[in-house]
């Protein structure tokens, strides 16, 4: 297995770097002018000299590889370049980004699982019950409104009907209630269906009903077996969907206005700010296949039989 | 006399709302192996499933005693007591039997924590020598999708003997074996009668094993029990037609020479 | 049996309830009352009435007739990119699947590279880099979800591809392009058009979450996201005007998702 491992990790690699190398390419052809943006909202007047000295200073008449190149080592140096909005570093803010975007996404998620596996359980486990109804008709709902929506909706009714919530996400936790539930509703959605679907496989296996005639007693069928086997199914959809959660970090950060990597990235795509857009891409992209990978493993583990 | 092990008194059952056995009756008593004969639908298998009461069939009529306990109006913790414990199951699908991704040893260990017996391994590993599978050690660190069909069939019986049931049921063991791995099936089950005493009801539909194995048959058609008694006696000297058929359709390759 | 007619029933409500939707997108020009693009200063944030049914927004636009504009904007977006997505993946797929060597390799790593990333993050990366646009949005949704096709129409014409009578067809002399299209489409495009209809929900909210981010429809034209994003400034006085866009959002999609799952259960118990 290990050497399965390794041939992931350098596929992880490539993928990187051409992924990088395509974002480089799409900026490079992309309109819009960074550097007459960042004239622009610093308020200078924007000439054909000024333009051009300034974009000389921002090192954008350099060719294509050559920029591309220089990126690429700072990389591997953890040097992430400079912002081209403000000239500071880039790694710090993409760090400090990420840092806020984790808790908010965390938070998330712990909410979401906290709620969808026992519900997906035992929905599961109870079909066809009342609690299994109100459960599909709720996880339904959940999961057919975009989060923007609920956001939305959360700010207009605690915010401005109950007062209770603060509309400005601070670094206080009760700012982090809003964005958490934000994200977390339509997840925990999706999360109880994939879940509820997984289990009710498991339990129409023939093997639970061997364990049954055996005299096993039933938590331990659940709890042990179902669950054991379950369990690579459930982080594979985690590992999914860790995705749709930082996509959907940007929106709810935005919106809240998080100081999370979401945000960042928001900020610096209208700003044409290429080297955060950039690391944010390597970052998230790591971090998406890196978890991906991860998953697959333990899948691995937990069922040999599965393919690698 | 000896204590009946099982007895089925006038016992309908049906599926769905559609009756499969109809006025059936039979008796177990412990040592004996009784093998239930008959073609596909014949309700064997749902005769076994009642037994059990396994729970998609129901019970029409007639009562179901284990060791003078009728099964199926005990509490569910009961019966999941008496299954395993007091009378051991035994599924055609070797598959069906243990969780395919957890180890043995796990998965022996929660059976027997589940009716109050403590695992000791030496024993397992001496119960499993002495029913002929001799690589105890290694059976236990394994999982169930890693041995083959014939092998997971004779653990899985191995491990039904270690809660020392009185009573085996056994729904056509050897039907998804090949033949070398049927036959050790075969004499794992005559072992375990010699040895415990128990009593055995097979369901089959294979009557080379059950010349081989029974002391009392009984032949099933369409839901009722049409011939029923001596092994010995309802080979050699059947008394009804369908019985007749059925012993003359079986190719001479099972053994069984017709007198 | 019962539960047959129950799924049925289901499945042909949600369907009708679907077409009325798209009914009103159509009409939504003969539907609305007043024109959607007229502002008109002394009516802004007017509560609903008889005249103006969802009351005005901060333009003083009527927000029932931009409501059934927006219908259409929102509704038209998702069919048309689902239906290109559709087109192009199902396309590529079948080459993929059915031709294979060096195309395959590629088209499928370059799919894989499409995933690896999280959809809305590419939308937005991509959106925002085109300058907004309800066509930079489609585009930007596009990117991704033509790989789900292509992955689904591969391997359905992958285990077609060995059925006797492709080889039949293949000694007969008759062409790759004449096979592909008279016998491996017919016999995938029934999973791959159910696909297309699971996932109009999801595109839906794509559309809608980019306009609302700024970066799909431009103003002033009507789509459910950006009024909602327009109006939230001055939610307080006038909810109405993002209430019920959000209500038309919510409604379609829920409709939509609901005719997708209705339709898996149908052909599953088919």
């Amino acid at each position: 297995m290990k050497k399965q491992i390794a041939i992931r990790v350098i596929e992880l690699i490539l993928l990187l770097i051409v992924l990088s190398l395509l974002t480089f390419a799409l900026m490079y052809i992309a309109p819009g002018d960074p550097a007459e943006k960042r004239l622009s909202s610093q308020g200078v007047a924007v000439t054909r000299e000024v333009l051009q000295a300034e974009r000389e200073r921002m090192g954008l008449l350099r060719p294509f590889f050559v920029r591309y190149g220089e990126w690429f080592v700072g990389i591997l140096h953890g040097d992430f370049g400079i912002s081209f909005k403000d000239d500071l570093p880039v790694a710090p803010k993409l760090w400090n980004g990420l840092q806020n975007t984790i808790v908010l996404a965390m938070g998330s998620l712990l909410l979401s699982l906290l709620v969808s596996v026992p519900v997906g359980i035992f929905s599961a486990v109870k079909r066809n019950s009342m609690f299994d109804h109100i459960a599909r008709i709720l996880s339904f709902v959940g999961n057919s409104l975009p989060n923007f929506l609920i956001s939305v909706l959360l700010m207009y009714f605690f915010c401005i009907q109950l007062d209770a919530f603060p509309i400005i996400a601070t670094g206080s936790l009760q700012g982090l209630i809003l964005p958490t539930l934000s994200l977390a509703i339509p997840m925990a959605s999706r999360f109880t269906r994939q879940i509820r679907t997984e289990v009710a496989t498991q339990m129409d296996e023939d093997y639970v009903v061997g364990l049954r005639l055996k005299g096993v007693k039933e938590h331990y069928i659940l709890l042990r077996n179902v669950f054991h086997n379950s369990i690579g199914h459930i982080f594979t959809i985690v590992a999914l969907q860790i995705g749709t959660l930082m996509g959907g970090s940007v929106v709810i950060e935005t919106i809240f206005r998080w100081p999370g990597i979401g945000k960042l990235v928001m900020d610096s795509i209208t700003a044409r700010d290429y080297p955060v857009i950039m690391g944010f891409v390597l970052i998230m992209g790591t971090i998406y296949v890196g978890i991906n990978l991860i998953s697959d493993i333990v899948n691995r583990i937990i069922d040999p039989r599965v393919e690698w | 006399m000896t204590e009946t092990l099982l007895n089925l008194s006038d016992v309908s059952l049906s599926y769905d709302g559609t009756p499969v056995v109809e006025h059936v009756n039979l008796q177990i008593v412990p040592g004996e192996i009784l093998c239930i004969v008959g073609e596909s639908g014949s309700g064997k298998t749902s005769l076994l499933r009642g037994i059990c009461d396994a729970g998609e069939v129901q019970v029409d009529g007639g009562e179901i005693s284990f060791h003078n306990d009728q099964i199926p109006c005990c509490t569910s913790n009961d019966r999941r007591k008496a299954l395993g414990c007091g009378i051991g199951i035994i599924m055609q699908n070797p598959s069906g039997t243990f969780n395919p991704l957890r180890r043995f040893d796990v998965q022996i260990r929660e059976m027997m924590q589940s009716h109050g017996m403590s695992y000791q391994k030496e024993d397992v590993i001496g119960l499993f020598e002495q029913m002929g599978l001799t690589n105890g050690e290694e059976i236990l660190t394994s999982r169930p999708y890693e041995m083959s069909g014939g092998m997971n069939q004779r653990i899985a019986i191995a491990s039904t003997m270690l809660l020392e049931p009185k009573l085996l049921l056994c729904d056509e063991p050897t039907s998804a074996l090949d033949v070398t791995s049927a036959g050790l099936v075969v004499e794992l089950l005559c072992r375990y009668r010699k040895k415990y005493n128990v009593g055995i009801l097979m369901v089959t539909h294979n009557l080379g094993i059950a010349y081989q194995m029974a002391d009392t048959i009984g032949i099933m058609r369409s839901g009722r029990m049409v011939e029923y008694g001596a092994a010995r006696e309802i080979f050699h000297h059947p008394k009804e037609e369908y019985t007749k058929q059925l012993l003359h359709d079986v190719p001479k390759l099972a053994g069984y020479r017709n007198e | 049996m019962k539960e047959q007619k129950h799924i049925k029933r289901r499945f042909i409500l949600s369907a009708v309830v679907a077409v009325i939707l798209i009914l009103i997108a159509i009409f939504s020009h003969q539907l609305a009352p007043h024109d959607p693009y007229q502002t008109n200063a002394a009516l802004i944030r007017k509560a609903p009435s008889m005249e103006y049914l969802f009351g005005t927004d901060n333009l003083g636009r009527c927000v029932f007739s931009r409501v059934l504009y927006g219908a259409k904007t929102t509704i038209f977006a998702t069919f048309f990119l689902v239906a290109i997505s559709f087109v192009i993946g199902t396309i590529a797929g079948m080459i993929c699947g059915y031709y294979g060597g060096i195309a395959d390799n590629i088209l499928m790593r370059l799919a894989d590279l499409m995933l690896a990333f999280p959809q809305m993050v590419v939308a937005i990366a991509v959106a925002g880099i085109l300058g907004g646009g309800l066509m930079g949005a489609m585009i930007a949704l596009g990117i991704t979800m033509w790989t789900s096709f292509a992955r689904l129409a591969r391997s359905h014409t992958l285990s077609i591809k060995k059925a006797p009578y492709i080889t039949a067809s293949k000694l007969a002399g008759k062409g790759g392009a004449y096979i592909l299209c008279v016998h491996v489409l017919p016999n995938i495009l029934e999973p791959v058009l159910i696909s297309a209809l699971t996932q109009i929900g999801t595109t839906m909210i794509g559309i809608s979450g980019l306009s609302f981010l700024g970066l799909g429809v431009v103003a002033p034209e009507a789509e459910w996201g950006s009024m909602i994003s327009e109006a939230r400034a001055y939610i307080q006085i006038a909810p109405w005007a993002v209430l019920y866009p959000a209500a038309a959002t919510i409604i379609t999609i829920v409709v939509f998702n609901y005719l997708g799952d209705a339709m898996m259960e149908y052909r599953n118990r088919h």
